[in-house]
C-alpha cells in the first residue's frame, strides 16, 4: 500500500494505481474527457490535471489519469491553479467544438461563463479514445493519429479505405464529441444556456475548494456574495475619482 | 590531405606512442600550413572552391614541400568567412575568394608578405589586425572547447590524436573507476548544455545505479532552435571530441551501445561523424576490447526526420524506436526507463564535448571557470542584427553587454540595440536595461528567459516585439506534436490573438486573455515544448508592454514591421504621419504644387522641417538597403522653398463656417502654431499668446540663422496667420495676461506649448562667474540681435544640437578656438550627424569622454576650466555604458567663456499663477492620455509636456492637441479628421522596372571659407532637376498596400479610442 496526502487527507492506495483512480476511489470527482476505464490512459485532454508537490514554489500540474501513485506524494485536486487551468481548457474546447453536449456540460460544471475565442466547428477534439478503442478493445488497429500540431487528425493509413476495419461502430460509440449533440450553443457566447451553471464560490476565500460536491453545494455562497459586492462598490468608487 | 593508414591501437602504450610520433612529425615540418575553414557557413560562401583553387595552385607550382593544405571545421567568426589562417604564424585572412588564391600563394607563401586587403579591419579603431590571436572577436572569448576547430582536419583522426586526443579515454579506462569518473563530473559542476541545465554528474549517477541488463547512451544532436548552430559546428569540426566524451560517459554508466541522433538537415555533420566513427573503429577506439581494457562499445548514427519536437528526450527515444515523435510523461525518466525500456543517458553534443576536458585538466580547473552555480564555458551563436555574426565561447558569468558589444561588435549601421532573444522558442527577450546581466542559468531564468541551447538573436530598433512573439508562436504551432489540448489549441489561439494585434484588430482585454492563456498552456502541457511555449509571449509582454498597447490602442507599429498598419516605413516613422511616398512621387513627376499641398496637409512647416528635421523617415527608408536613403528632407525643403519663389500661397484650407468656440494657445513655437493650424482647418479661429517679440519659439531663437534663416520661419508663420490665426507678441501669459482672466473673457480651452527654455545647471563651482552663459540664452540673444558678450577661447559643454549650434555660432562671431566637451563617445552624441560633420568642417574641436569639474576664476571672470577624463563602465538602464570619472586623470584648459548646453528644463511657475497644475518629477506638465492637464480645459503638448524633443514631434503634438480640443468642445467619436486619412496619389510607377541605379544626390553647400564670419545658410538646397531625379529613387513601398482597404480601415479608426470622461 502506498501512502498519499490527498487534499490534505492522509490516505492509503494500492500500488500501481493512478492518481485519478485513487481520487475517484475516495469520492473526489475529477473531470475527464479522454479517459475511459476500459482503455489505457492517454493524457491528451489535460482536464484531469492535479497539483502535486509539497513545496508551493516547485509544485507542478500533472494528468492524474497517467500519473502513478508515489509514496509521500502531496496531491491537490481542486487548487486555484488547477481550477483556473481547467476552466481555460474548457474554454478552448468549447471554442473548438461547441456542438458537443459533453463539452457544454463540462463548461456549465466548471463555471465557464464566457468564451473569448473565435468559434470553429470541429468534429474531433483529438482525444484518441477512438484509436485506443479500435486497438485495445476491438483489436483492429484500423485508425490512428496522423500529422503533427494543428494538422493532426485521425484517419486510416494513407487515408485509404481500411482492410481491417470491421465497421463495428465502436469508435463512434466512444466519441465524446459525437455522443451527445448540443442544439443550444448561442452566438456570441458560444455557450449553451440550457444547462445549470454553478462555480466554486469558496475559491474567493480559500486556496482550495472546500468540498468536492458536484455541482458545488454553495455552503458559503452568501458570505462570498457579500464580499464580492463590497469589492464591486470599491472599484466603482475608484473609477469615479477621475 | 592524405589519409595515413593507422594500425590498430591495441593498448594504452600504442596510443601514447602514436601521439608522440605524430607530435614529432608535426614539429619537424618546416612548411606553412594553410588552414581553410570548411564549416557549412564558409562552404556556402564558396570556401570549397577556395580549397580547390589552393590545391590546384600548389600542384601546378610544385610547392608541396613549401605549403600544406588543411581543411578545418568552423572557426567561429562566420561573418568574415571564408576564413584562411596561415600557420604557424596565425596570419588571419578573411573573406578569401577563389580569385585571391593566386596572390596568397605568390605573396604570402613564397615571399612571406602580408596582403593588407585580406586582413580583418577592426570597425571601432579602423586598424587592420594581422594575427588571429589579436582579433578582438576572439580575444575576449575563452575557447577551451572550440579552439581546436581551426587546427584539425575533422576527417583525419591523426590530427585529433596529435593534439592529445583520446588521452582522457585512456586515463579513464586505465586509472579511474566508474564512481570516480562520475564524482569528477559532479565536482566539476558541469550542467547539461541542451537547455535545461540539469547537473550532468547526477544524471549519469542515476543511470549508473539503475537496474537493467543493457544500457544506452545517446547524443542529442537534434539542434532545432532557429539560429543555433553550435552543435553543428562541433560535430562538423571536431567529431572525435564528442566521441571521446560519449565513450567516457558510456564507460562510467555501464553502457555498451551509443547512438548519435542527428537532425536530418545536417548532411556535413553526418558525413564527418560517419568518417570519424569509421576511423575510430579502424584504430580500435570503438568496438570490442577498446585499447585492451576489456570495454566494448560502439556508436551508430540515427537521423531525424524534420521534427523540432524530437529534440525532447522522450520524443527522441520514441523516434529512434520507430514510433511517432511524441513525448511521454516523466517519471519514469529515461535514466531509469529509456530506449527500449532500458536505462538510457541522453546528453547534448556540447555537454559531451566538455567531458574529455574535465577528465584531462581536472574538475577543480573546470569549476574555477564560471559562476557559483554555472561552471565552465558556453558556446553561443551570436546572430541577428549584430556586426560580428558567429559562434562565441565565453565563460559563464560574462555580461550580455560584453558579449554583444565587445565581442559582437555592436549593431550594424549604427542602429540602437533593443533586445536579445536567448534560448530559442523556449526562451525570452532581454531588454537593453539588463545588459549587465551575467550569462548563467539562474540569472537568465530570473529575467524571464532561459539559457537554452545557446542561441542569441540580437534585435534592434527596427524589430517589432509583437512580431517576434508572432514568429515564435508560429514556429511552435508548426512543431508541436499536437497531443496535448493545451499546447496544440493554446498556441494556436495565442497566435490568433497576436496576429490580430499585428493586423490592427487588437481589442481591450486581449492582453489579459493572452496572459491567462499563456499561464494555462505553461501549467498543463506535458513536455518542455508546451511548457515553455508561452515564454516568448510572456517575456515580451513583461518588457515591451507599451509596444503591444500601441498596436492595440493606436493601431500603430512603432518599429515599422506590421505591414497592415502603415502604407510605408517612412510614413510610419514620421511622428506627423506625412504621406512621404505621395509627395515624393509627385515631385518626381514635376507636380510641385500638388506635392506641396499634400505635404501641407499634415505639416504646416515643410520648409522648416526640410532644414532641421531629424528625419526618422530616412532612417527607415528601404532604399537604404540598396545604397542610401531617399533624401526626403531635402525634397521637402525643395517644395517648401519652391512655393515661395514660384507660386502663390495655396489657399489655406479653412472651412467657410467658422466655429464660435474661443481657443487660446500659449506659445508660438512649433507645437503651438501647429495646433493653431489644425484648429483653423476645422473652422476655429484661435488666438496665440507669445511672450517674445517674435513668433516661432525655438525655430526663431534657438536654431541659428545658418541652419534656418529667419525669413523662412516668418514665411511659414504668415501662411498660418492667413488662415485666421491671431498671434499676439510681447504677451506673456501669467504676467501680461492671466489664464483665469482669459477664461472669464470666454475662452473655453487652452493649449499650453511654451517649450523648455531653462538651461540645466552643470552643478560645478564657478557657474555663476562672468563669462558663463547658458546655451539657449546665448543662441536666443544672438538670434534676437541683442548684444552678446563672448571671449576668444570658448568651451561648450554638451552633445546635443544646442551645443553644436552654440559652437558654430561662436565661431562665426569671431571666437578663436571653440571646443565641445562631451562626457560620452561620438556614437552616442544625440546631435544630428550632419551637424556634427559640418561643425568639424568649420573647425570646431570635439573632445569625448571628458567633463568639466570646476570653472577657474580670475578677477570674478572665467579664466580656465578643469576637466576630468572618463572611462566607460557598466551598462546603465539606457543600454549605454556609463561614463565613470577617473579622478587621477584631470587637466586644465585655458578658456574665457563657458557655454553649458547639457539639457533644458521647463519653467512654468509664472504661467499658471492662480491655478494649481500638476507636474511630473522632471518639471514637465502632467497630462492625461488625451493631453489635458490637471486643469479642466487646459491641454498641453510639445517639449513642456514630454521633455525636449524635435520639431516634427512638436508638429505632431500640436495636431493631437487640436483633435483633443475639438473632441472636448464638440465631442463626436465618429468624426473623421480629413488629414488623418491617407490620400490616394495618382502618380505612375513601373513595377517591373529596376530601381534607378544612382545614389543620393548631394545638395550643394556653402564652402567652408564662405561660411566664416557670417550666418549665411550653409545648405543651398536642390534645384528642380536634382529634386525630380532624386525623387525617382523612391521604391514606392506604399504600392504594396491595397489603398482602398487601407482607407476604409483608417476611416474606421476613431479619433479617440476610449471615451474621454471630461
Amino acid at each position: 500500500m502506498v501512502n498519499l496526502r490527498l487534499n490534505g487527507v492522509d490516505v492509503q492506495v494500492e500500488e500501481g494505481q493512478t492518481l485519478l483512480e485513487a481520487a475517484r476511489f475516495y469520492g473526489i470527482p475529477i473531470p475527464t474527457l479522454c479517459y475511459h476505464e476500459g482503455l489505457s490512459p492517454y493524457g491528451a485532454c489535460r482536464l484531469c490535471v492535479v497539483e502535486i508537490g509539497s513545496d508551493p514554489q516547485k509544485s507542478r500540474l500533472v494528468t492524474s489519469c497517467t500519473y502513478p501513485v508515489e509514496e509521500g506524494l502531496e496531491v491537490r485536486t481542486h487548487s486555484t491553479r488547477v481550477i483556473k487551468a481547467r476552466k481555460m481548457l474548457v474554454e478552448l474546447l468549447v471554442a473548438a467544438c461547441p456542438s458537443s453536449k459533453t463539452i457544454q456540460d463540462l463548461a456549465s460544471q466548471l463555471g465557464v461563463t464566457k468564451v473569448r475565442f473565435k468559434p470553429r466547428n470541429d468534429d474531433c477534439i483529438l482525444c484518441g479514445l477512438c484509436t485506443r478503442m479500435c486497438e485495445e478493445q476491438m483489436a483492429a488497429k484500423a485508425i490512428g493519429f496522423v500529422n503533427r500540431g494543428v494538422e493532426r487528425k485521425i484517419t486510416t493509413p494513407f487515408d485509404i479505405k481500411s482492410d481491417v476495419c470491421r465497421t463495428c461502430g465502436a469508435c463512434i460509440y466512444i466519441c465524446p464529441a459525437c455522443q451527445l449533440r448540443c442544439q443550444g450553443p448561442e452566438p456570441p457566447t458560444t455557450l449553451c444556456s440550457g444547462c445549470l451553471n454553478l462555480s466554486y464560490p469558496c475559491l474567493d476565500l480559500y486556496e482550495d475548494a472546500q468540498c468536492y460536491m458536484d455541482p458545488c453545494a454553495a455552503c458559503l455562497l452568501k458570505e462570498a456574495e457579500e464580499k464580492k459586492q463590497k469589492r464591486e462598490v470599491k472599484t466603482e468608487n475608484e473609477n469615479k475619482e477621475f | 590531405m592524405t589519409n595515413l593508414s593507422i594500425k590498430k591501437l591495441r593498448n594504452f602504450e600504442d596510443l601514447e606512442n602514436l601521439q608522440k610520433d605524430l607530435k614529432q612529425l608535426r614539429a619537424r615540418k618546416k612548411r606553412h600550413c594553410i588552414t581553410i575553414c570548411q564549416g557549412t557557413a564558409c562552404c556556402s560562401a564558396r570556401s570549397e572552391e577556395v580549397t580547390k583553387a589552393f590545391v590546384h595552385e600548389i600542384e601546378k607550382r610544385k610547392l608541396k614541400d613549401k605549403a600544406e593544405i588543411k581543411t578545418t571545421g568552423c572557426h567561429g567568426f562566420c561573418e568574415q568567412g571564408p576564413i584562411v589562417v596561415i600557420q604557424p604564424e596565425g596570419l588571419f585572412y578573411t573573406k578569401v575568394k577563389p580569385e585571391d588564391v593566386d596572390e596568397v600563394i605568390s605573396e604570402t607563401i613564397l615571399k612571406n608578405r602580408i596582403i593588407e586587403r585580406l586582413l580583418y579591419t577592426d570597425p571601432t579603431t579602423g586598424k587592420k589586425i594581422t594575427y588571429e590571436k589579436d582579433v578582438p572577436f576572439y580575444k575576449k572569448q575563452h575557447r577551451i572547447i572550440f579552439e581546436n576547430n581551426g587546427l584539425i582536419d575533422p576527417t583525419l583522426i591523426e590530427d585529433y590524436i596529435a593534439i592529445g586526443g583520446y588521452s582522457a579515454l585512456a586515463k579513464v579506462l586505465r586509472e579511474l573507476s566508474r564512481v570516480e569518473i562520475i564524482d569528477m563530473i559532479k565536482t566539476s559542476g558541469l550542467r547539461g548544455r541542451g537547455g535545461a541545465g540539469f547537473p550532468t554528474g547526477y544524471k549519469w549517477d542515476f543511470c549508473r545505479r539503475a537496474k537493467g541488463d543493457k544500457k544506452y547512451v545517446i547524443c542529442n544532436a537534434d539542434e532545432g532552435d532557429p539560429g543555433a548552430y553550435m552543435d553543428r559546428s562541433l560535430l562538423e569540426g571536431n567529431p572525435h571530441s564528442i566521441l571521446e566524451g560519449i565513450l567516457i560517459g558510456a564507460y562510467a554508466i555501464g553502457a555498451n551501445e551509443g547512438i548519435i541522433y542527428v537532425r536530418n538537415e545536417y548532411p556535413l555533420a553526418v558525413k564527418n561523424v560517419t568518417i570519424a566513427l569509421e576511423q575510430a573503429r579502424e584504430c580500435g577506439l570503438l568496438g570490442k576490447n577498446i585499447l585492451g581494457s576489456g570495454f566494448d562499445f560502439d556508436i551508430r548514427i540515427a537521423r531525424g526526420a524534420g521534427a523540432f519536437v524530437c529534440g525532447e528526450e522522450t520524443a527522441l527515444i520514441a523516434s529512434i524506436e520507430g514510433k511517432k515523435g511524441e513525448p511521454r510523461q516523466r517519471p519514469p525518466f529515461p535514466a531509469i526507463k529509456g530506449l527500449w525500456g532500458k536505462p538510457t543517458n541522453i546528453n547534448n553534443v556540447e555537454t559531451w564535448a566538455n567531458v574529455p576536458l574535465i577528465i584531462t585538466k581536472g574538475a577543480d580547473w573546470y569549476s574555477s571557470i564560471g559562476t557559483e552555480k554555472s561552471k565552465g564555458t558556453k558556446i553561443f551563436s551570436l546572430v541577428g542584427k549584430i556586426n560580428n555574426t558567429g559562434l562565441v565561447e565565453v565563460p559563464m558569468g560574462m555580461s550580455l553587454g560584453e558579449i554583444i558589444f565587445d565581442i559582437g561588435g555592436g549593431i550594424p549601421q549604427g542602429k540602437r540595440f533593443k533586445a536579445v532573444q536567448t534560448g530559442g522558442p523556449s526562451g525570452g527577450c532581454i531588454p537593453k536595461d539588463l545588459l549587465n546581466l551575467p550569462v548563467d542559468y539562474e540569472k537568465l531564468a530570473e529575467a524571464g528567459s532561459i539559457m537554452g541551447s545557446g542561441g542569441m538573436v540580437i534585435l534592434d530598433e527596427d524589430t517589432c516585439m509583437v512580431d517576434v512573439a508572432k514568429y515564435f508562436l508560429n514556429f511552435l504551432q508548426d512543431e508541436s506534436c499536437g497531443k496535448c489540448l493545451s499546447c496544440r489549441e493554446g498556441i494556436r489561439r495565442m497566435l490568433e490573438i497576436v496576429t490580430d494585434i499585428t493586423e490592427g484588430r487588437g481589442k481591450i482585454g486581449d492582453l489579459e486573455l493572452l496572459e491567462e492563456l499563456a499561464q494555462a498552456v505553461k501549467d498543463t502541457s506535458q513536455c518542455g515544448l508546451g511548457q515553455t511555449a508561452s515564454n516568448p509571449v510572456l517575456s515580451t509582454l513583461r518588457y515591451f508592454l507599451s509596444e503591444y498597447e500601441t498596436h492595440i490602442k493606436q493601431r500603430k507599429c512603432p518599429a515599422g514591421v506590421c505591414r497592415e498598419l502603415f502604407i510605408s516605413p517612412c510614413q510610419n516613422a514620421c511622428p506627423a504621419g506625412m504621406n512621404v511616398p505621395g509627395y515624393v512621387s509627385l515631385i518626381g513627376e514635376g507636380r510641385f504644387q500638388e506635392a506641396l499641398e499634400l505635404a501641407l496637409d499634415t505639416n504646416p512647416f515643410p520648409s522648416i522641417c526640410g532644414r532641421v528635421c531629424d528625419h526618422p523617415c530616412m532612417s527607415k527608408c528601404r532604399r537604404n538597403q540598396i545604397d542610401e536613403p531617399v533624401a526626403i528632407r531635402m525634397l521637402k525643403r525643395f517644395i517648401g522653398d519652391y512655393e515661395h519663389e514660384n507660386l502663390i500661397l495655396p489657399p489655406g484650407r479653412v472651412p467657410k463656417e467658422k466655429l464660435p468656440h474661443k481657443v487660446g494657445i500659449v506659445g508660438a513655437g512649433p507645437a503651438g502654431l501647429s495646433c493653431a493650424y489644425f484648429l483653423a482647418r476645422l473652422g476655429y479661429q484661435p488666438t496665440v499668446f507669445e511672450a517674445l517679440p517674435v513668433a516661432g519659439g525655438m525655430l526663431a531663437i534657438a536654431i541659428p540663422e545658418n541652419r534656418l534663416p529667419k525669413r523662412v520661419v516668418q514665411r511659414e508663420i504668415e501662411r498660418i496667420e492667413a488662415m485666421g490665426v491671431e498671434i499676439n507678441l510681447y504677451t506673456q501669459v501669467g504676467k501680461d495676461v492671466k489664464l483665469l482672466e482669459l477664461f472669464d473673457e470666454g475662452y473655453q480651452a487652452f493649449y499650453v506649448a511654451v517649450g523648455m527654455y531653462g538651461d540645466r545647471r552643470m552643478g560645478i563651482p564657478g557657474e555663476e562667474l562672468r563669462g558663463v552663459v547658458q546655451g539657449v540664452d546665448f543662441l536666443r540673444d544672438v538670434n534676437l540681435k541683442r548684444r552678446v558678450k563672448m571671449g576668444k577661447r570658448i568651451v561648450v559643454v554638451g552633445g546635443g544640437n544646442t551645443a553644436i549650434d552654440a559652437a558654430r555660432t561662436a565661431l562665426r562671431l569671431g571666437a578663436e578656438e571653440v571646443t565641445i566637451l562631451y562626457r560620452r563617445t561620438r556614437q552616442e552624441m544625440p546631435a544630428f550627424e550632419e551637424e556634427i560633420e559640418q561643425a568639424l568642417q568649420e573647425g570646431v574641436r570635439l573632445e569625448f569622454l571628458v567633463a568639466p569639474t570646476k570653472i577657474i576664476e580670475r578677477g570674478n571672470r572665467v579664466n580656465g576650466v578643469e576637466v576630468v577624463r572618463m572611462r566607460l563602465g557598466e551598462f546603465d538602464s539606457s543600454g549605454r555604458r556609463r561614463p565613470i570619472p577617473q579622478p587621477d586623470q584631470t587637466y586644465r584648459m585655458e578658456v574665457d567663456t563657458v557655454i553649458p548646453a547639457i539639457g533644458e528644463f521647463a519653467d512654468i511657475r509664472e504661467l499658471f499663477t492662480g491655478l494649481e497644475v500638476e507636474t511630473n518629477k522632471d518639471g514637465t506638465i502632467k497630462t492625461d492620455k488625451w493631453g489635458m492637464t490637471s486643469i479642466l480645459g487646459v491641454f498641453s503638448g510639445g517639449d513642456v509636456a514630454t521633455g525636449p524633443a524635435t520639431v516634427i514631434r512638436a508638429v505632431a503634438a500640436g495636431e493631437r492637441g487640436a483633435v483633443a480640443i475639438d473632441q472636448y468642445l464638440r465631442p463626436d467619436r465618429t468624426r473623421v479628421y480629413p488629414w488623418r486619412v491617407t490620400k490616394h496619389v495618382d502618380t505612375y510607377y513601373d513595377l517591373e522596372a529596376e530601381p534607378v541605379p544612382y545614389g543620393q544626390a548631394q545638395g550643394p553647400t556653402l564652402s567652408v571659407d564662405a561660411r566664416k564670419d557670417n550666418f549665411k545658410e550653409v545648405d543651398l538646397g536642390y534645384t528642380a532637376q536634382m529634386a525630380m531625379k532624386e525623387a525617382k529613387r523612391c521604391l514606392r513601398c506604399d504600392l504594396e498596400v491595397d489603398l482602398e482597404k487601407f482607407h476604409q480601415w483608417e476611416k474606421s479608426l476613431k479619433a479617440i479610442e476610449e471615451v474621454a470622461t471630461w
